[in-house]
């Protein structure tokens, strides 16, 4: 599903490639934690994944794509299969729940009727139901990211990229959070979580791949934040 | 492609930028206008040149019994054979198209045509009108040539160009035109910056919609269409006020005037001219749009 061969990352300006020589695979439905502290290239890579960055060298396949060969016309294409939530939301503040998820699809030129029926849906999956005409100063952090990736979600997308979804939340709402992943996850969808929080990688028993200055470290399926011992 | 949810992007994004939509409106139609009523003393102007071009000849006018005039020395006037050897000298030139002798009555009949001064007329009789030898030109532009070649033949007392009286007026309205024309380019120059500033501020106080937009793959036209359309709808407008100052300035200028003018602006022309600089105008918008977008909303 995502296919990294002997990437480098160097961004302009700076000497430290972001990203030196990783090669990774991740299959179709596969759960992994992309951990290591600040810098250490987590974000480059999720970027890379979006065709938000190009890398220096190497090849790059997401969802059987080579992003080399992927015209700038084409990349609205991937990002469709591509869902991402992030560490600080990015819900509009002006719309509500429904309108916020709704918001992903009418975008994308999705059809009145269709919206209709799958975001009340999703809205439920992730554990809204009865708050779709909140605003989002009017729910909790979260609930928040819970919309966040009810967006994300609702196109279907094979992969779902997280960007330290729970960094800005409560440990004992972050297992919500963490619930709601892995129900996406179930669906066969593809998950890849860059976070810090080791509670609950320790918890969740996926593969993690962990990155230190650029370069894969360790990677272990059921694995946890720390070295294992 | 969801029409109404673009429009309703387009409605939000006009709104909130009320102030430099207004802006740009305005800019966009006074340029307009102006580039409009400049493209009309232009088509003015050459109807009427060429309408002048097809009349415009040179009067020869002869010296009679105690002329005024310094070249009518001897006080006696032209006698018969001068008068026909210098038909001759003018029928001999290359230029010359046409000649026409005009007699004392002639001319006398035709200045009370064309004068209203009663009393002027009442005082002048047939024997002080001179005579003269109408000549046409092949090529009005040729008239200074004869002009020169004329001047000092034995009894010509002087030669009136109607092109010179003509020039005075034209060398008016052509100053009048490029004035018309360089304020245009002015403010469409300045409607060029402003709709790539609104579109800047557009793109700036929706940069979390473009961004989501972007991270949800929506396609490019999606993203910049609302933009793009603002500048286009704020163009339209524009190009309409200029549309109805123009038709005012039909009636109320170019209309009065045409009593005075033999060839008059019709609405033919008024009407191209208008969907001309219209056309310009949502061009400008376009572009100003496209290009804004470029640098400040990468997709």
């Amino acid at each position: 599903m995502i296919h990294f061969d002997n990437v480098t990352k160097v961004y302009v300006n700076q000497n430290r490639p972001a990203l030196d020589h990783i090669s990774v695979d991740v299959d179709k439905g596969e759960f992994v934690f992309l951990v290591g502290p600040s810098g250490s290239g987590k974000s480059t890579f999720l970027r890379l994944v979006l065709k938000e960055e190009r890398p220096n060298s190497g090849a790059i396949h997401v969802a059987g794509k080579d992003l080399s060969k992927l015209s700038n016309f084409k990349v609205p294409h991937l990002r469709r299969r591509i869902g991402c939530v992030f560490q600080d939301f990015r819900l509009l503040p002006n719309k509500n729940v429904y309108e916020n998820v709704a918001f992903a699809l009418e975008v994308i030129g999705k059809p009145r009727r269709f919206i209709r029926k799958v975001v009340p849906e999703v809205i439920e999956l992730v554990g809204l139901e009865g708050k779709a005409h909140r605003m989002p100063d009017e729910l909790s952090g979260g609930e928040q990211q819970r919309v966040a990736m009810a967006r994300a979600f609702v196109n279907r997308p094979m992969i779902l990229l997280a960007d330290e979804p729970t960094g800005n939340i409560d440990p004992a709402t972050s297992i919500g959070i963490m619930k709601v992943l892995d129900r996406i996850n179930r669906t066969g969808t593809t998950v890849l979580m860059a976070t810090h929080d080791a509670a609950i990688v320790d918890s969740m028993r996926k593969r993690v791949v962990e990155l230190e200055d650029g370069k894969i470290v360790r990677d272990q399926s059921r694995g946890v934040y720390g070295q294992a011992y | 492609m969801r029409a109404n949810f673009i429009f309703s992007e387009v409605w939000i994004g006009l709104r909130r930028n009320l102030t430099m939509t207004i802006a740009v409106i305005v800019t966009v139609a006074v340029g307009m206008a102006l580039l409009g009523i400049g493209l009309m003393i232009n088509s003015q102007v050459s109807s009427m040149t060429s309408y002048w071009s097809d009349k415009v000849e040179l009067s020869v006018y002869l010296c009679k019994e105690n002329s005024p005039f310094e070249p009518c020395t001897d006080k006696k006037g032209i006698s018969e054979e001068q008068k026909t050897a210098l038909e001759a000298v003018i029928k001999g030139m290359p230029q010359v198209e046409d000649v026409i002798f005009e007699d004392s009555a002639t001319a006398y009949k035709n200045f009370l045509d064309n004068q209203s001064n009663n009393v002027f007329a009442s005082f002048l009789k047939v024997e002080d009108m001179p005579e003269s030898f109408r000549v046409k030109l092949g090529d009005p532009d040729q008239s200074a040539a004869v002009t020169e070649e004329l001047t000092g033949q034995a009894g010509v007392s002087n030669i009136v160009n109607q092109r010179q009286l003509l020039d005075s007026y034209f060398g008016f309205m052509d100053k009048l035109q490029w004035m018309a024309l360089s304020v245009a380019f002015a403010m469409v120059f300045a409607a060029t910056l402003l709709i790539g500033n609104t579109v800047r501020l557009s793109a700036f106080n929706r940069r979390r919609e473009t961004g989501i937009m972007r991270l949800v793959g929506a396609s490019n036209v999606y993203i910049q269409l609302p933009f793009v359309l603002e500048g286009v709808i704020a163009g339209l407008i524009g190009g309409v006020l200029a549309a109805v100052m123009l038709i005012t300035s039909k009636v109320l200028i170019f209309d009065s005037i045409q009593n005075f003018i033999p060839e008059a602006l019709g609405w033919n022309t008024v009407a191209g001219i208008i969907s001309g600089t219209m056309a310009i105008g949502v061009i400008i918008c376009i572009l100003a749009s496209f290009i804004t977008l470029r640098r400040y909303l990468r997709v």
